[in-house]
């Protein structure tokens, strides 16, 4: 019990020294591509310390995905969560309206890139176009800017586990906008921000 | 040959329409096929918008979020229509107000 107090405590910590690089860096220069790909270089290697994030600390989903907060902070601050998709899990084509950086803990979850095609004045619909991919795993990540659209799957048989950096606290988040090819279809979730 | 894909009956309350539904789709893939206003947003198991009460009938899960739909949420009847794949002719009715 007192070994994961520790680790517990370690990872308090590191998660704090983290945030502090990422006010470091982005008070400095601004959300921009070039801090956005600084800002995944910093959360890949926090992720790579697997030791502080052993799954005996976070429950494995009932179904296929859970998201637990690390370090959220207050107002409009940044959030950091350790999230756990079972194989299978997805996500279809969306935007948060806001930026984010991902890494890879353990297992392997697939992301697609997209761009809107069409001109968004046909209320409820929309086309995308796929424009790349990159497999999130240990050792890599990947970084999103306010309205890049994104899809996810977890792939493989094991869970993917990883780390996300969010602009906003999830609970804080903008409306966030889903696309979906098969019905050429947009639709949004309601903002959380006029709740938190 | 080709195969004739098993279908069953959908019946959803809201819209008193009645559709087929292949075994391989899931029920809003069906209703928005079918010109059904089913509230939908992820449609893949990630915000709750289809929230269903599933009435009547069998469905099996494709994955999604605990935080969607819990396990006591199951046991009480409910469903997510973007995740749900028919295993019997089934009654649902969904409880978001339709254009969420």
């Amino acid at each position: 019990m007192a070994i994961r107090a520790d680790v517990a405590a370690q990872r308090a910590r590191a998660c704090k020294a983290f945030m502090a690089q990422v006010h470091s860096t982005t008070a400095k220069e601004g959300i921009t591509p070039s801090t956005l790909h600084a800002l995944k270089l910093k959360l890949v290697a926090l992720a790579k310390r697997a030791d502080l994030f052993p799954l005996a600390d976070f429950a494995m989903p009932d179904a296929q995905g859970r998201t637990y907060p690390l370090l959220v902070e207050e107002n409009d601050g940044h959030g950091l969560y350790l999230t756990i998709g079972l194989p299978g899990k997805e996500a279809a084509p969306h935007d948060h309206g806001i930026w984010c950086v991902n890494a890879a803990v353990s297992g392997q979850e697939q992301h697609v890139f997209y761009r809107r095609t069409d001109d968004g004045r046909r209320a409820g619909s929309a086309t995308i176009a796929k424009v790349g991919e990159v497999m999130v795993e240990p050792g890599s990540g990947m970084v999103m800017a306010d309205h890049d659209i994104h899809s996810t799957e977890v792939v493989g048989d094991r869970p993917a586990v990883g780390l996300a950096l969010y602009g906003y606290a999830l609970a804080r988040f903008p409306s966030v906008t889903w696309f979906h090819p098969e019905f050429t279809s947009v639709r949004a979730t309601l903002s959380r921000r006029h709740a938190a | 040959m080709a195969r004739v894909k098993k279908t069953y009956q959908v019946t959803i309350r809201n819209s008193g329409q009645t559709i087929a539904c292949a075994v391989d789709r899931t029920i809003l893939q069906a209703a928005v096929a079918a010109g059904i206003d089913y509230p939908y947003a992820c449609a893949t198991g990630n915000c709750a918008t289809c929230i269903s009460k599933l009435e009547d009938g069998k469905v099996s899960l494709l994955p999604h979020g605990d935080a969607c739909l819990g396990k006591a949420q199951m046991k009480s009847g409910l469903t997510l229509a973007c995740r749900a794949r028919p295993r019997s002719d089934v009654t649902i009715n969904w409880l978001a107000r339709a254009g969420n």
